[in-house]
């Protein structure tokens, strides 16, 4: 194997896994690396391979990056406080007695597999050991997660007659996350 | 001195490699071979995972130049770096102190 293609094929093993800034960046010391090996003396593949070996398993490079991402952590946090806005809104629920508003069963339905689906992503995101992986998880909860609380904050102003404060509080709640969302939304994209 | 030994204090040897001014990867990881004498067996690829924690945790700023027409990551320290550098220091001093007095039978002076 030539020394061009052991790089590149180190490199392409990091980049169907991490962001192109990060493989950028790595690219960039491998090669410092091997330039170091060349002025050392070594020939073109032995410096190459020199290189690789000390730049360690591509895997626990990944796994490394992968624990800082972005999006496991938005996700830990957002799964973290989905008991609280939940629990916020079925006190709402319950005392703005739900069951009577005038929601569609299908509405109803869609709302809740997409609770669901949301779920499921953040846990992905949260536990996944692929970065890639993990970000489009957590960009797509992300997502999800505006359009669950958009949902419910338009629910509240088109069938809650009068505001009572369980209500107010699952709002806020519900504001607060949107915020919170927003911006871990824009370093999931960017990270 | 392998990864393991290090658990706990890379995060002080390469805050303290960024001491003297900005450095990109392979510089941090240069100037750790030379301050420790070569004896560093680190994987390279991890150092890079490293440096984004720090930055991650403001430790540290990242900003891209472009060197011989290749994007570049040069990493510096933040006032934040530079104290907790300092905390770190200090830390491991008396550490040292306490574990060459414990190892050579004598006592360790009380820090001030």
């Amino acid at each position: 194997m030539s020394q061009a293609s052991l790089i590149a094929d180190y490199l392409t093993v990091l980049s169907a896994q991490l962001p192109a800034p990060l493989v950028e960046e790595l690219a960039d010391g491998l090669d410092e690396t091997h330039q170091h090996y060349l002025t050392q003396g070594l020939t073109p593949g032995a410096a190459a391979c020199a290189a690789v070996a000390e730049f360690g398993e591509p895997q626990v490079i990944v796994a490394a990056f992968t624990r800082l991402s972005p999006a496991r952590h938005a996700a830990r946090r957002l799964l973290a406080a989905g008991p609280v806005v939940g629990g916020c809104w079925a006190a709402a629920l319950i005392t703005g007695r739900a069951w009577t508003w005038p929601v569609p069963a299908t509405v109803r339905l869609l709302f809740g597999a997409g609770l669901i689906t949301v779920i499921g992503l953040l846990a992905a995101a949260a536990f996944g050991r692929r970065y890639l992986s993990a970000r489009r998880a957590g960009a797509v909860a992300c997502a999800g997660i505006t359009v669950l609380d958009g949902v419910m904050l338009i629910a509240v102003v088109l069938a809650i007659p009068v505001l009572i404060w369980p209500v107010i509080l699952a709002a806020a709640a519900s504001a607060a996350r949107l915020t919170f969302t927003a911006q871990a939304l824009r370093a999931v994209l960017t990270g | 001195m392998r990864g393991e030994e290090l658990k706990g204090h890379l995060d002080a040897l390469l805050l303290a490699a960024l001491e003297d001014g900005p450095r990109h990867g392979y510089a941090v990881i240069e100037a750790l071979r030379e301050t420790t004498g070569g004896r560093l067996d680190l994987p390279t690829g991890t150092i890079y995972p490293a440096l984004r924690r720090l930055e991650v945790a403001g430790l540290i700023t990242g900003s891209w130049s472009v060197v011989g027409g290749r994007r570049r990551r040069e990493y510096q320290l933040t006032s934040a770096g530079s104290r907790s550098l300092s905390g770190k220091r200090a830390g491991w001093q008396d550490f040292a102190a306490m574990i060459s007095g414990a190892l050579e039978g004598r006592p360790c002076p009380r820090p001030a």
